[in-house]
This record gives structure tokens, sequence and C-alpha cells, in this order.
């Protein structure tokens, strides 16, 4: 298949981990994305890590991911593993070198230990906090294991597998007077805990609570801010407030059903969010997709990248004092959510990926659609230019603001358009092709600044560059499938199942209870509207899902407010928090 | 209370009297009418100010918001219901979208928001997720915002369209025009008498059964 894998590390980093920690055991596991996956032992880690980051060939940068496995209901472990009750998974991202690397704790007991990574990389913590919150993995001299996700009040930790899933297994949720006080009592700021201090040494400070529900925060997020006077001294995200548990959604839908899901954790991403899903699924299946499906994918994804590009625009000049464009760009949304519909039947979540392909050919009269769109919206950018980027008050407020260089970027797992303004390359569609984007002729923007104006001209930037690959996408769309014709694509191929009866069995099986995947791990990363965005599989060969891992560019993204707002003031705050572009489902999941 | 009224004629002339004292035409609502006046109960024009003005709470949860807002933005240009007037704080909103998943997290956060609006207030649940949890039945989202919020109006769909949201505050105002309140605790009788329970499903089934050809998937 032609989705590229990051260039596997040279056998020679391997045989380095090795000897670095002599004596114990390095447990190498096969997966089906071909990434080099390690067990380490716990003791090890810290030191590993430390190397890795600071001197080994590649180096990499960036903790890219780190979650827990639930391992005690694994059935078909692949043989030679280290027993595990849970274990801890970090995936390490080596933006120089393109490489990934998987390595992987095994922990015994009810609250295993885990040594803490905050010390190596500043993103771990709110990973940490995840873990703990979702799986009661305790790490050890973590600065401050609270829960993150669910509420304070709530007992258990719901990803593992003995905790129920659905809401109906419990008692009716009712919100008496005394719950209610209960809960605002635990939302309450105890600023002390946060590291916050109400009085200085001569004065007062004011501790302001924004959000979770504020105009201004995109959505249910809440920043704890301490102020002297309107200047930023500390300032606290939390988060949680949008958790629907789409990983745990995973271990009871079928690897079919779950695809609507995806939609919704970059809800301005739509069909964006399916892709990576479908591509992982496909790497474990071995599906082929065709260049058709391929071009049709590449094409709808562009269209999602422009439409939530627009969002992000119009909302980021309306938080910084411009009414009126977000007026103009939503007219454009309407005209792509047009083309959008005509294509999938669906506006925002069309979930319109299909394991093999997509749901559907496309409609007769497509090319004359596409092209309106295409050469409608070049003009509007060029006024947007002119409306909002050139707009002097707009650039006093974000030249300069929030900025950042690409080393702090990588050590925060910043990716994307937020990773690009600082004047790192890395596209994944260009470093990785998959899904075909090889075939087509477009540029990386970049900016140096690093700041809030960047960040956004990078984004506006990347819209026309999207113009450019839909066009080639009108040009050039292939002939052929829109769906593989593989035995494991869903819904099945109906042609064969008239023949026989086996094929129909076959077929009536894989509607109903879904397809059955080969046991094995899978993963598959894409460049999103907001940076890398990837999902991890774990299969034990049944309908569904042993364990989803979805990675989101937004939840790192977020992490690294504070570290970025200290010594502003609050309006430049705000000027920051619209330019991370973020949406909370992509944070909480 | 003695008054008088009278026209200012176009002309300029000084005006004619019309009131009681001249012994004119009677005051009937008719006469006053082609004067140019409309005479009202002050309830019926409270009710039909109320009707025309929902000013809506900035207020989003998740995926629905983004529906919500796009009906706020010129293409549907929210502005022809009167309900345009969007309010950042709860004191001076009118209606609160619950246009989102309703999360267990937020929940608490959600009722004292709505507990901070003045009355009369009401309440539209946008999407699956409000409505009923819709396809998250998962341990982290309550299964249906009226589990701790009177619900006024529903609106199915995942994400429903701006058209519906447009749709819902039509239903809304025509409960709300049809809503009988006192004008104050001291005035007319007391409590709240509201009209018939409306339904767009049943009111438009005969629009729905008379569409009998749709767009084929594969034509555009
Ligand atoms: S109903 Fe659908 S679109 Fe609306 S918030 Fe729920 S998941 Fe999102």
């Amino acid at each position: 298949m032609t989705a590229a894998v990051a260039a596997a590390p040279s056998a020679s980093l391997i045989e380095a981990l090795r000897a670095r920690c002599a004596g114990q055991e390095l447990v190498e596991e096969r997966t089906a994305d071909g990434m080099p996956t390690l067990w380490v032992p716990a003791g090890a880690l810290r030191g590993l890590m430390r190397w890795l980051k600071a001197e080994a060939s590649p180096r990499f940068e960036m903790l890219y991911d780190l979650y827990a496995v639930d391992e005690r209901q694994r059935s078909r472990r692949a043989p030679g593993l280290p027993a595990a009750d849970f274990s801890v998974v970090y995936q390490l991202l080596s933006v120089r070198g393109n490489a990934d690397l998987r390595l992987k704790v095994a922990l015994r007991g009810e609250y295993p230990h885990c040594p803490s990574l905050c010390e190596v990389w500043a993103n771990a913590s709110w990973y940490e906090r995840e873990a703990w919150d979702l799986f009661g993995v305790v790490f050890d001299d973590h600065p401050h294991l609270v829960r993150i996700m669910m509420p304070r009040t709530w007992e258990g930790h719901p990803l593992r597998k003995d905790h129920p899933a659905r809401a109906t297994e419990f008692e009716r949720f009712q919100l008496d007077e005394a719950r209610a006080q209960r809960e605002q009592e635990a939302l309450r700021i105890d600023p002390e805990e946060w590291g916050m201090s109400p009085q200085g040494e001569d004065h007062d400070y004011m501790i302001l609570n924004l959000g979770p529900n504020h105009p201004s925060v995109h959505g249910v997020f809440r920043v704890m801010l301490q102020l002297d006077g309107e200047e930023i001294v500390e300032a606290v995200p939390d988060i949680g407030y949008h958790h629907r548990g789409a990983e745990k959604m995973g271990e009871r839908q079928s690897w079919h059903s779950y695809i609507p899901y995806t939609d919704r954790v970059d809800y301005l991403g739509g069909v964006m969010n399916n892709l990576p899903y479908v591509m992982a699924l496909e790497r474990l299946a071995g599906i082929e997709v065709p260049p058709r499906a391929q071009t049709i994918r590449v094409m709808l994804c562009e269209f999602f990248r422009i439409t939530s590009h627009l969002l992000f625009y119009g909302t980021f000049v309306q938080d910084v004092g411009a009414m009126s464009p977000i007026f103009y760009m939503f007219v454009d949304r309407q005209k792509a959510y047009d083309v959008i519909e005509a294509i999938c039947g669906f506006r925002m979540h069309p979930a319109w990926f299909r394991i093999g392909g997509v749901a559907h050919d496309l409609p007769r009269g497509w090319q004359q659609l596409v092209r309106d769109f295409v050469d409608w919206m070049p003009r509007r950018l060029d006024d947007y230019e002119k409306m909002a980027l050139k707009n002097r008050m707009l650039q006093k407020r974000a030249i300069g603001v929030g900025a950042y260089d690409t080393a702090t970027a990588l050590e925060w797992g910043v990716t994307g358009p937020g990773l690009r303004a600082t004047g790192c390359d890395f596209d994944l569609r260009k470093a990785r092709p998959y899904s075909g984007y090889q075939h087509f002729d477009f540029e990386v923007p970049t900016a140096t600044g690093g700041d809030v104006y960047d960040r956004c001209v990078v984004r506006v930037e990347e819209m026309r560059q999207s113009l450019r690959i839909i066009r080639q996408c009108l040009e050039h769309m292939p002939e052929g499938d829109y769906k593989a014709r593989h035995p494991l694509t869903t819904p099945p191929i109906k042609d064969h199942t008239m023949r026989d009866i086996d094929t129909l069995i076959h077929h009536f099986l894989s509607v109903s209870w879904g397809p059955v995947m080969p046991a094995g791990e899978s993963s598959a990363m894409v460049e999103a509207t907001k940076g890398l965005n990837s999902y991890t599989l774990s299969s034990d060969g049944g309908t569904m899902s042993y364990r989803t891992r979805i990675r989101t560019p937004s939840f790192p993204h977020l992490q690294m407010i504070p570290a970025i707002s200290r010594g502003l003031m609050v309006p430049d705050l705000i000027a920051i928090i619209a330019s991370i572009d973020f949406v909370m489902a992509d944070v909480d999941r | 209370m003695e008054y008088t009224l009278q026209r200012w004629p176009r002309g300029g002339q000084a005006p004619e009297e019309t009131g009681p004292q001249a012994g004119g035409a009677p005051d009937s609502p008719e006469s006053l009418h082609k004067q140019g006046i409309l005479t009202a109960r002050l309830n019926d024009l409270v009710q039909w100010g109320r009707k025309h003005s929902i000013w809506p709470f900035n207020f989003g949860l998740s995926c629905c918001y983004v529906e919500m807002a796009t009906a706020f933005t010129s293409p549907h240009d929210v502005a022809r219901f009167g309900a345009e007037v969007i309010r950042a704080t709860p004191r001076q909103a009118d209606v609160i979208v619950i246009s989102g998943t309703p999360f267990l997290k937020m929940a608490p956060v959600i009722q004292r928001l709505y507990e901070q609006m003045l009355a009369p207030k009401w309440v539209i649940s946008m999407g699956s997720c409000a409505n009923s949890g819709g396809m998250y039945d998962i341990y982290s989202v309550v299964q249906g915002v009226d589990k701790f919020l009177p619900v006024d109006v529903y609106i199915s769909g995942c994400p429903p369209r701006p058209e519906a949201f447009l749709e819902a505050l039509m239903l809304l105002q025509q409960q709300v025009g049809a809503e009988q309140r006192p004008l104050s605790w001291t005035v007319g009788p007391q409590g709240i008498q509201r009209g018939p329970k409306l339904s767009r499903r049943d009111s438009k089934r005969a629009h729905r059964l008379a569409a009998t050809t749709l767009r084929p998937p594969d034509e555009v």
C-alpha cells in the first residue's frame, strides 16, 4: 500500500537501547503498522527516555503520545511479551529523523506504579494525569497527579475493563440540591493547589475564573488565572468538561459502526477524522485502497480543512475585535457544505469513509460543483487578507504575542500549523505521504515568528494550498472502484452474495456482526486540520476493538497555554486561545 | 383617566378635537384605527413583544453549537426572528439553547447558568445528545438535558441543520405567543397558562407526504 510508515530506525538504535538497559530484557513486538515497538523495563524507562530525547540518533524530540491499556482481559496477546495487568505506551516522534518509536512498559497489580516522565518532557503531565484518571495507573514523582477528565467526585477509573461503559448501567442521573452543591464544591478553585497564590509580598492578586462557559474560550474549557492587575501571573487550564468517552466507545461498537464516532472527535474536521481510523484498520487487514477512493478521500479531507480553517479565521478575527469577516466566511462555509452535502449527503458529520474506500461513488455532475467552489474561493481569501490580515488593529493585537520557537513547540508536543508557524516545515502529507498525497503538487506554508499572527498566516496559506489540491483532484480524478474488493471492507460487496450460500453467509455475518479484524495492533497518523491526529487500534481478533487510542493534536496544544501566556495581558490570552484553533471534543474526546 | 386623542393633519392645520369633550365620533377601536392608532390589551402587547424578541444566551456545548452559530450568520440570518441579540450573560437572555452533549461534569454548570437567567425563560434542546444522550450512552454523558432542566422545544438531528434551529425558534415563538403570564404579581390572575403542545412532525405531515420525488444519491 502507498501509505508510508516512518522509516524504521536502524537496527543500531535498537542495539544501542539494548546496551543501555544491560542485564534487563528488552522485548520486540511486531505490529501491523510496522512501527518499531519495544517492551522496556519500568526501572530503565527514565534513563532511556532521556537518552532518546537528547543523544540517540535520530533524536526523538517529541513525546507524541502516552496512554495506558488494561491488559487483563486480553485473549490473543502475542506470545513472549512480558506479563502485564496494565501497560503504559509511549510513542515518540523524531521530526528531524522523520521516525517513530513505540515503547511499552508492563505493569502488575491493581494500582500499578510507573515512573513519571514529567522531568523529561513538559507535556507528559497531562497524559499521565489522563492515564491515572481513566485507568488508575500511579505515576511516581508526578508533581500533581489528580483527575483531569472526570469530575473530582467520580469514583473508579472508567477505561478499565471492569468498569461499566453505559450511562444506562448506572442509576438514573439526578441533580438534586445536595448533589449540585457537592459538584459545585468540587469545581471551586483552590489557588494553592495549582501553585497560585492570592497574596503577594506587598499586594494581593486576583484569582479569576475564565470558563467553562465563556464566549471566547471556544467551547467548554476553563482557565484559572492569577492576575496582577490585568497581567497574567499564572494560568492553569482545566479540561474534561467535554469528555464523552470516545475511546471506551470503540470497545463496544463494531469496527464499522465506530466510524460515525470519529467524525465527532474533531467535529470541524468531518471526514478527515475517518481517515486515520480507516487507514489503521486497512493496515491491520491488509487492504489496498484503489486510487479513485484515495483521491476522493483527499479531496474531501481538503474541503474540510478549508471549512475548519475558515471557522478558525472568522472566530479568531472576531475574538480580536473585528465583527464582520466571520459573516462573510460563513457564506463560504455554506458554499463548501453545499458541495460536501451533494457528495456525502451530510454537512458536518458525514461518516462517509468506509473500511477499504468510501461509501459511494461521486455523484454525476460533481465536477461543476467543485469547480465553482475552487473558482469562488481565492478572490474571497484576497478580500479577507485586506479585511483582516492587513488590518493594523489586528496586527497590533497579534504580532509578537504568544510566540514560541520550534524547540518549545516540540517539547510540548505541538504539531500542525502551530509548529509550522515556528519555521519547522513538518507536514505529514509531505514527510510521509499517505492516501496518495505524493501525487499532488502543493507547498507547505511556514512562517518564522511563531506568534499568534503567524499561526493565522500559515492557516490562510494552507487554505490556498488545499484549493490547489482540490483542483488537481478535479482535473485528475482516476477512474475505477470507489472501494476495495477485499472481503473485510464494509459494507461487504454485494455482487458475490447471490452466487452461493458460502458468500451469502459471509455477507450476512459481516453486515450483522461487522467484519472480524485479525488480531494485532495498528496505527495511522494524518495531518488533520489542527495537527497530527492518529488512531492506535488493538484487536483481539474480534468484531470490536480491544483498545482504541485517539491521539488528538488539541490536547497537548492546550497544555502549553501557561508557558506562553505568563506576563501577558488577559486580552492577549484571548488572542492566544483563538490562535491555537482547538475544539474541545478534540481535547477531551 | 381623562384624555384627548388628536390627529395632526398633514397640511399642518390646527388639529380638530376628536376627544370625548368635543362630543365627536365615538372612541371606538375602529375609529382610532383609522386615525393610525392601535389599541390593545397591555397583556397582549407584552406577549407580542416577548414573542418577537427572544434573545438567546451565547452558550454552546459541542458540535451542535456550530450549526446553531451557522444559523446566526448571514446566510440564515436569525435577525428575521428578532433573535439576533446574542447575550453573553445569562441575566440578559431569554432562551438557552442546549446545543450539544450534556456532559456529566458540565451538568451542574448548565444548571447554574439556567438558574441565573431571569424569568420568563425558555430552553431549547438542540440535537440528539441534548434530547436523550443520542449516540453517547456512555459513563460521562447525562442521557438528555431534561433530566435536570425543563425543556420547551426539542430539535432532532445530529446535528440538526441550521434551518431546523430556525424552525424550532419559530415553534418557540408560537408557544411564547400562546402563553399567558401575569403582568405583575399584583395584576390579574397569577400563574402561567401555556398553550397546547405543538409538534412539527404532526403539523408538517401532509407536506411531507406530498413529496414524491427525492433526489437520488448519484446526482447532485
Ligand atoms: S447531537 Fe450529534 S452533533 Fe449534536 S452534539 Fe451530539 S454528537 Fe454532536
